[in-house]
């Protein structure tokens, strides 16, 4: 919204030397968001009127012409393109240093001494759009420059001062204002900045008219609830046209363009109380009453831009007996056979409009529609029922004002149904010491509430507080409220920080998040993983790419790219496509994420207090991709992550085979991640035909753990020092060739219990080749033998070792290798 | 005798003194020293022939004469060695520039854990817990429990993804969806940070994505004031962006507080001098926050007379993006290794 800083000063005697940029800042501070503070006359500095004396033609140049002109102290010779230009015409002449935007495009640049054509140009011409007046004086041609002749202007004033552009405007962001339908006017501007430098705000005058009894104007409201007050007069004499120029230059400065006078005032009013209105033209509506009602299903209604719309059941409209003539609060309609209900050049009697809707209805409705307005933006913050009475008044005045001949013809009606519940708020002393840790004065906090309009009565350490009627029951309900309002004003600069005392108790701890922090340090610290962020979303293609069941996956109602809809239930698929985008660059890949993922049908924690619904179970995951060009077993360096990871854990854990293997899993090189005998994940390598239909011609190794889970049921193992044993170990080095079948888990399992001597089994080397026999393998192991009471004897290793070698032959049919 | 060992001394301290390298060394130690033939040994060796009061006199002499030859030959050794060390480490010079080979890579977190677990951890030493919520969330945890009922235009300002076939489901719009479940599980006192993934139904470009991540929080107790939270939260802006950084709090609606308050620091890029980044003002707003709203207490099932507190919640994403000078939100969730890398 913007705010003209000349129209706020009919309501406040700010004192001299204050700035607009000076109020921008208090509002900024206290109110509102000011996004910037724009000098109307700033771009326009050098900028001069200028009178035409002589226009020759351009000796090279057919459509240029050079012209001489008076700025006052001297004559200029300036080159100019106008299709326009005459001489005696009075124009815009800006200087050498003056800012202008070429052909009325781009950022203003300053204006440098040039020859055109061989000509020397010492300034410019302008048209409108050149010094940024293009709203306020729209080309009617493309080479039409700004003719200010018939105006009574003093050669070579400075053309802000000539148009009167000596206005600051400050440009309010919306959304900073949705709690605050008091604020969506000058007035209501006006207040907050005389709370702000505690200023009195001057009373909002308007005259009393004279009513007729000619017309007879009914209104009949079927919605009370929709519609708590419409007011309507009509006004016969009306001369439409176009408006005087102070109101122009009232919208025009607030980027409005100026229709006609009617219209001009309704806006006017809009913008200066923020209560939209409307006019209809009397002749146009097809019978009496005017009726505010539901629409019927699909009833269609042509907007004053031509639009149609159809209709829906909670949509509220104003209508005649036959059609609607404008949806209520959000914008005008054309009435049967294309005849506007509006106002036209033929319009001779209007009625104006003043009435208050319910805000979640227009809401409702302007959003459905699609259809947002300067009205529906004010309706939908809930406004104050008692401006309408203010606005009508003032809509009549000014109307009478500008068309001379123009009268109140009929009665006022005045559909009332409201109710405002102002109060009384008590707000103790101690309550707002308590909530923000500073003491006011009570005179002080009196005094801040009287300056925003609130009724303040002293009790003691109480206030008793009226809420002002644009504030009550929307934005001021309960004295939290009016330490916001305190607080604000008061200034939350003056409030001294002070840190909370609290116990020393120290947090309970989240091991979740402890787990998700702990892995992904392994990750990246000992293993060197990149850590990756994905979006939770996953497309169609990419389910179908691993071969899963679209079915078990949550879909996006509103999905942002169509692409897109579903909600991830792996971390692997994005991760994929992380490994598709980077391979080209890279020769190696190692990528994790941690995550929530989406189980469709898995159930987890409830939806609402005390409800039986349960949302879809979310389980943190981390997930690991592997890559190396040259690597065929990208295996081994997932596994060797899981067994750092674990270690670093301090956990336990076990890995065994699995047979249920999903489609996008390589068959034969996958393993369960199980800790204390519960599953809690899976290493695998990609199924090379996955990868080959994801455009993947490396092997991929993936790691996937369940953090939730595993955070569930973790034990971390118990470590207790075993006492060094001063006496030596020995190590002795066995090779034998097994069956390619026979695995390590088996080996080290029967081998535990061999001897007591023997202390650790440790595998160095595994090899398959052909010269072993088809379907062999040679394993070596170091088996360390020792004694903590004594030195060993070779005499009792050797028998040990044998014991050894006995077990692998007989459980494994192992080949000893010498 | 006795002059036997005299000359042989001075002889030997003069050759010593004369030998030019280790090899030289040798030689002569073999040739003095040398157990079969050395000629001190040798001399030695002709004491045993001496009476016992000859051998009295001159053991002691014989003893000191080889002491002396021994120790001028073991401080040649080392003078010798230390001139042939500055010799060879001459040849041992590297070019110290060069990276260890082969290059091994190294891990890479990403920029927004950084800073969240920065974060946590000061949090966590203050003595906040760090909760977790879900992603996919209920309409009423999301908006209607933390006074942001059915057809509230505070809806309108966070665009929603909503899920299929359950109208009241959605990805939530702000980690806020996490407060009432947490009254609800641990009750008051409560002192609480919430960092998490966060959805809007936005289209994306250089400053808006749809997933972003917040981290929220919540203190509850039964004397908590403005000033706290003014104090709580100058704490976290000194530990992000320096001791030097200033904060100030402008009036900002959000219908969970009551006050509520945006906070904004002076620019990091500029000091508050003014620049591109906060469009000239000197300052940069980082986080909401405010005093809980009585009605989201209650709906916590904590008594709002006797408790009351604040609430507050920063962007990750912004926090990330100006620590680091990212000017393109988006980059940080492509997966792309060449942003990652460089953290």
């Amino acid at each position: 919204m913007l705010i003209s800083f000349n129209w706020l000063s009919q309501y406040l005697q700010l004192p001299s030397g204050v700035t607009p940029e000076q109020v921008a800042e208090k509002l900024k501070l206290s109110t509102v968001e000011v996004e910037k503070v724009e000098r109307l006359g700033a771009n326009l500095k050098d900028v001069v009127v200028g009178k035409v004396l002589k226009t020759a033609k351009h000796p090279n140049a057919d459509k240029l012409s050079v012209c001489e002109v008076d700025v006052g102290q001297e004559k200029l010779s300036v080159v100019c393109g106008g299709s326009n230009v005459k001489e005696w015409m009075l124009v815009a002449l800006a200087k050498i240093g003056a800012k202008v935007r070429w052909h009325g495009e781009g950022e203003f640049v300053e204006l440098k001494p040039v020859a055109i054509r061989g000509v020397d140009s010492q300034g410019m011409i302008c048209a409108s759009t050149e010094i940024g007046l293009g709203e306020m004086f729209p080309l009617k041609e493309e080479k039409e420059i700004l003719n200010l002749s018939g105006r009574r202007l003093k050669i070579g004033m400075p053309l802000s001062e000539a148009l009167n552009l000596n206005d600051a405007i400050l440009e309010i962001d919306n959304k900073s204002l949705s709690h605050r339908p008091d604020l969506w006017g000058h007035y209501g501007i006006a207040r907050e900045i005389g709370a702000l430098f505690k200023i009195k705000l001057k009373d909002y005058s308007v005259g009393k008219f004279k009513k007729g009894n000619r017309f007879d104007l009914h209104v009949k409201v079927a919605e009370l609830k929709l519609c708590p007050r419409y007011m309507a007069v009509a006004i016969d004499g009306v001369v439409v046209g176009e408006s005087p120029a102070w109101l122009k230059q009232r919208l025009l400065a607030v980027g409005l363009r100026p229709i006609n006078n009617i219209v001009d005032i309704t806006n006017y009013v809009m913008l200066d109380l923020g209560q939209p209105m409307h006019a209809f033209d009397a002749a146009s509506l097809n019978s009496k009453p005017i009726i505010v009602r539901l629409a019927k299903d699909k009833e269609e209604f042509i907007a004053l831009d031509g639009q149609k719309h159809k209709l829906e059941s909670f949509m509220l409209v104003i209508a005649d007996e036959k059609h609607p003539i404008a949806l209520a609060g959000v914008i005008g309609g054309e009435a049967s056979g294309g005849e506007a209900s509006g106002v036209s050049a033929n319009t001779k009697t209007i009625i104006f409009e003043s009435a208050n809707f319910d805000a979640a209805s227009v809401r409702q409705t302007s959003m459905k529609l699609g259809l947002r307005t300067d009205s529906s933006a004010r309706f939908e913050k809930g406004l104050d029922p008692s401006l309408c009475e203010l606005a009508l008044a003032k809509a009549v005045e000014l109307a009478l004002e500008i068309c001379p001949g123009a009268k109140a013809v009929s009665n006022v009606v005045d559909e009332a149904h409201w109710h405002l519940n102002r109060g009384i708020i008590e707000l103790s002393m101690e309550f707002l010491q308590k909530k923000l840790g500073v003491e006011i004065k009570q005179k002080e906090i009196a005094e801040i509430l009287v300056n925003l309009g609130f009724g303040v009565k002293i009790k003691k350490d109480v206030l008793r507080v009226t809420a002002p009627s644009w504030r009550a029951g929307k934005d001021i309900v309960i004295a939290e409220d009016l330490v916001e309002e305190i607080a604000r004003i008061y200034g939350f600069a003056n409030i001294p920080s002070q840190l909370p005392i609290f116990s020393i108790s120290p947090p309970r701890e989240n091991k979740l998040r402890n787990l998700e922090r702990r892995a992904a340090e392994t990750l990246v610290k000992e293993l060197g993983y990149a850590e990756v962020y994905n979006y939770s979303f996953v497309s169609a293609a990419q389910v179908k790419n691993l071969d899963d069941d679209l079915s078990k996956y949550i879909e996006l109602d509103n999905p942002l790219s169509k692409e897109k809809p579903f909600l991830r239930r792996h971390l692997l698929s994005n991760l994929l496509e992380n490994i598709q985008n980077n391979l080209v660059d890279y020769d190696e890949l190692k990528i994790f994420e941690i995550g929530k993922v989406f189980a469709a049908g898995e159930t987890g924690v409830r939806a609402e207090t005390n409800s039986d619904e349960l949302l879809p179970r979310q389980d943190t995951w981390l997930e690991a991709v592997f890559v190396n060009k040259k690597d065929n077993t990208p295996f081994w360096e997932i596994r060797r992550a899981v067994e750092i990871i674990f270690q670093s854990l301090n956990l336990d854990w076990q890995i065994a085979p699995l047979d249920k293997v999903q489609v996008w899993e390589h068959p034969t090189r996958l393993a369960l991640l199980s800790h204390n005998g519960k599953v809690v994940g899976v290493i695998h390598e990609l199924n090379p035909m996955t990868a080959n239909a994801l455009g993947i011609e490396s092997r991929v190794g993936v790691l996937k753990i369940n953090l939730s889970k595993l955070a569930e049921v973790m034990k971390e193992k118990i470590d207790i020092y075993k006492k060094i044993s001063i006496y030596p170990a020995m190590t002795r080095d066995i090779a034998f060739l097994v069956k390619k079948e026979i695995s390590h888990a088996e080996i080290v399992k029967a081998l535990s219990h061999v001897d007591q001597l023997l202390k650790k089994v440790e595998l160095f080397d595994v090899y398959s080749g052909d010269k072993f026999g088809v379907g062999k393998k040679s394993m070596a192991y170091h088996l360390i033998y020792s004694n903590s009471d004594r030195t060993l004897t070779t005499n009792e290793v050797n028998k040990a070792h044998d014991k050894v070698k006995t077990v692998l032959k007989s459980k494994f049919g192992a080949e000893t290798r010498e | 005798m006795l002059e036997q060992f005299i000359k042989i001394k001075n002889s030997a301290l003069a050759e010593i003194q004369s030998v030019k390298n280790s090899a030289e060394l040798e030689a002569l130690e073999n040739k003095l020293l040398g157990r079969k033939n050395g000629e001190l040994t040798n001399l030695l060796k002709g004491l045993k022939d001496l009476s016992s009061e000859e051998k009295k006199s001159v053991g002691q002499a014989a003893n000191d004469v080889k002491q002396t030859i021994e120790s001028a030959m073991a401080e040649k050794k080392s003078e010798l060695a230390r001139a042939e060390w500055v010799k060879s480490s001459e040849k041992e010079s590297m070019d110290v520039t060069q990276p260890a080979l082969p290059s091994k890579s190294r891990g890479h977190f990403h920029p927004i854990t950084l800073v969240q677990n920065k974060l946590e951890d000061l949090f966590a030493s203050m003595g906040f817990m760090v909760l977790d919520g879900p992603e996919l969330e209920s309409d009423y945890y999301n908006f209607t429990a933390v006074n942001i009922p059915e057809n509230h235009p505070a809806r309108d300002t966070q665009d929603t993804f909503y899920i299929k076939k359950h109208p009241n489901w959605l990805m939530r719009t702000q980690t806020s969806s996490v407060q009432v479940r947490a009254m609800q599980k641990y009750g008051a006192p409560l002192r609480a940070i919430v960092p998490g993934r966060c959805f809007r139904n936005e289209s994306t470009d250089a400053r808006h994505e749809h997933t972003l991540y917040q981290i929220e929080g919540v203190v509850i107790d039964s004397g908590i004031n403005f000033g706290n939270m003014k104090a709580v939260l100058e704490q976290v802006v000194k530990n992000l962006y320096g001791a030097e950084t200033k904060l100030r709090l402008r009036p900002k609606y959000y219908p969970f507080v009551e006050p509520g308050v945006n906070g904004e620091i002076t620019c990091v890029l500029c000091q508050g001098k003014g620049c591109r980044v906060c469009k000239q003002s000197g300052w940069l707003e980082i986080f909401g926050a405010g005093l809980i709203h009585p009605n989201v207490i209650k709906e916590g099932g904590i008594d709002a007379k006797k408790y009351q507190g604040f609430a507050f919640g920063f962007g990750l994403d912004r926090l990330v993006m100006l620590k680091y000078g990212i000017d393109e939100i988006r980059v940080l969730k492509s997966g792309e290794m060449k942003f990652l890398e460089q953290f």
